[in-house]
């Protein structure tokens, strides 16, 4: 963890062993030639460690703002947010890709693997990140086999495997850093029903293990395996 | 430090686009040898002719003045005879006196037709009269010995192998050997290109001798060899005062200083053609930047999630400098090896010789350019690095 000046050390003790991210009155507006855009409109929310969250809402409702606000890979226009009691709102850019890096995973639609990297590399990339380049393999393969993908993948490329078998990729990723909140963007919106399914009972075991997710989602029976859903509408949590 | 991962994500980007890669490094190559080849052309020059005057960079040549007033005109000029200006001996005493202690050699020249045998072709060649006394202190003989007779000659090294001519030889002088018949006691050592005398193809003959043969008492020319060289200015200063105080009637040139100014012009034609190869180097700078910019293009999605799963700005950035970086030290290595493969013909075909490839002075061409080539794909590489490092993460995210 980058330290955090004085002030704002204050303001994270007061949150320690508090929720894993607390959105408190969060507004973002995108300042636009035709006028101002306000995506999110005083949103308030906590997730607690160990849940499984569901964001859900229609097409421009504020979906992308809210998992990129979460992902630290924007910052509020106002109102603040702590993730693990450590408030972003006035990070530069080098504290919030550390933040990214080490607190958050991320897993896409369309599974982002590097194409250029086998799968063991693109599980290890966000370690070496932290660590260098000499991180080895042995927590990546930990973690590949807590997402259930056959050992003689290890070696393979993305293109060689299957949609299901990039997303486990993915999430073994996502993992790797050991992070506090796990955000998924539609998980299995690129995937086939049955292969989806499977996604979806990995994630529920990650999270009866102890992973706090979020996951966003038009599929109404995928929200289904979250225990909390968060719907949103015109910028404003509705539910 | 997570340089590594990165540097293989360069390696391995530049592998999957090998065409593009090489095609780029071509340029970078074809760049490197420009640079490096004509460095080692322009460096061997400057070494062939310092080798070919470093025995005349410690003398005053006095020539009469042209254009000016002459003193004297002799005979004809053209074969047989005399140039039309001269220096008299009146002249030659002043020049001696102002410039002692250092030595001051009267010469006379003119060419000739001459028969080296019974039978065989006229050849023309330069022939110089010079003080028997005197020519020890301007020539370095190779074989045999200096002459001091009116019978005898020396010849210059070209000239006895190309005529076979040999201690002993004789040479019929003039047209049908009107002139006289001498024998060569000595074949004098290679002195190439001077400013001074010329002897390589020439004969050289006692003054009484040349006097006699061609009516001759005036000097085409006076060499004063100047014994310590910080003087050589000096020397040059005092005899134009002397002999140019009321009319310019000699030109003085001093040749060390003749040296440096053709040395420096060498330079300028050095710089010059190698700025040439630097411009090919440019180009290929800019097809470096193109690419780099292609790839941070069909790359930007991947930045996006490097960027959202924790890589920092200056890891992109390094990625794509790592990128730029290996094209340009492998086309740079490539380019300097293959500059000594330019350099050696370009050196065969415009020198005649390859023997001043492997001086210091010549290899460091090649690593300037190696160095220049390296550079030049650093700098192309640095704004694509630097817009990749900058994109913003959601908008990366976002493309497709």
């Amino acid at each position: 963890m980058v330290p955090l000046p004085e002030t704002e050390q204050k303001v994270t003790a007061i949150m320690d062993d508090q929720p894993v991210m607390v959105f408190r009155d969060v507004v973002k507006i995108y300042p636009l030639p035709a006028g101002d855009v306000t995506a999110l409109d005083r949103v308030s929310f906590q997730v607690d460690r160990g849940e499984f969250i569901s964001v859900m809402g229609p097409s421009g409702s504020g979906k992308s703002t809210l998992l990129n606000l979460m992902g630290c890979l924007d910052t509020p226009t106002a109102g603040d947010i702590y993730i693990s009691g450590t408030r972003i709102g006035d990070m530069s850019d080098e504290e919030l890709t550390n933040i990214r890096r080490d607190r958050i995973g991320f897993t896409f639609q369309h599974f982002n693997l590097f194409p250029l990297l086998n799968v063991i590399e693109n599980v290890t990339f966000s370690l070496m990140l932290r660590a260098g380049k000499d991180v080895g393999t042995k927590r990546a393969k930990e973690v590949l086999r807590s997402v259930q993908l056959e050992e003689h993948l290890y070696t393979h490329t993305p293109t060689e495997l299957s949609g299901g078998q990039q997303q486990r990729v993915a999430i073994a990723r996502a993992l790797i850093n050991d992070p506090d909140i796990l955000l998924c963007d539609e998980p299995t919106g690129n995937l086939d029903s049955k292969t989806g399914t499977g996604i979806m009972e990995l994630m529920t075991e990650l999270n009866r293990k102890g992973t706090t997710i979020i996951m966003v989602t038009h599929d109404q029976n995928i929200a289904s395996y979250s225990n909390r859903t968060i719907r949103i509408s015109d910028g404003r949590i509705v539910a | 430090m997570s340089g590594g991962i990165f540097f293989e994500i360069a390696k391995r980007n530049i592998r999957i686009h090998m065409l593009r890669s090489s095609l780029a490094m071509l340029g970078i190559i074809i760049g490197v040898v420009a640079i490096a080849s004509m460095g080692i052309l322009g460096n061997s020059m400057v070494l062939a002719v310092s080798e070919s005057l470093r025995t005349v960079g410690d003398s005053v040549i006095i020539t009469p003045h042209v254009g000016g007033s002459a003193h004297g005109f002799g005979g004809g000029g053209g074969i047989g005879g005399a140039s039309s200006l001269t220096i008299t001996e009146q002249d030659f005493l002043q020049i001696k006196r102002v410039s002692a202690p250092n030595i001051a050699i009267p010469v006379l020249q003119t060419s000739d037709r001459m028969k080296l045998g019974v039978g065989s072709d006229d050849i023309v060649a330069a022939i110089y009269g010079l003080n028997p006394d005197d020519v020890p202190d301007l020539l370095n003989l190779k074989e045999g010995g200096y002459n001091r007779a009116n019978s005898g000659c020396l010849v210059g090294s070209k000239f006895a192998e190309d005529h076979n001519v040999k201690v002993g030889s004789r040479i019929a002088i003039g047209t049908d050997g009107d002139k006289g018949t001498l024998r060569v006691t000595g074949i004098i050592e290679e002195r190439g290109m001077a400013f001074d005398v010329s002897t390589d193809s020439a004969i050289v003959v006692t003054r009484d001798w040349f006097g006699g043969a061609y009516n001759r008492n005036d000097y085409d020319k006076v060499v004063v060899k100047v014994k310590n060289l910080d003087e050589i200015a000096d020397v040059k200063t005092a005899i134009e005062k002397q002999l140019n105080r009321r009319d310019t009637i000699v030109d003085v040139m001093d040749t060390r200083k003749t040296m440096e100014t053709l040395f420096t012009a060498f330079g300028q034609i050095t710089t010059f053609v190698t700025a040439i190869g630097g411009i090919s180097l440019l180009v290929a700078g800019v097809s470096i930047l193109n690419i780099m910019m292609m790839s941070v293009t069909e790359r930007i999605k991947e930045i996006g999630i490097m960027r959202s799963i924790g890589a920092q700005k200056q890891e992109v950035m390094w990625m794509f400098l790592y990128e730029a970086l290996i094209l340009g030290v492998v086309g740079s290595l490539i380019g300097g090896v293959l500059s000594l493969v330019g350099g050696y013909a370009i050196s065969s075909m415009m020198l005649n010789t390859t023997k001043y490839l492997f001086v210091p002075s010549s290899m460091v061409n090649i690593v300037y350019g190696v160095t220049f080539g390296i550079i030049i794909c650093l700098i192309c590489g640095i704004y694509p690095a630097w817009r990749a490092a900058n994109l913003n993460p959601i908008d990366a995210l976002r493309h497709e």
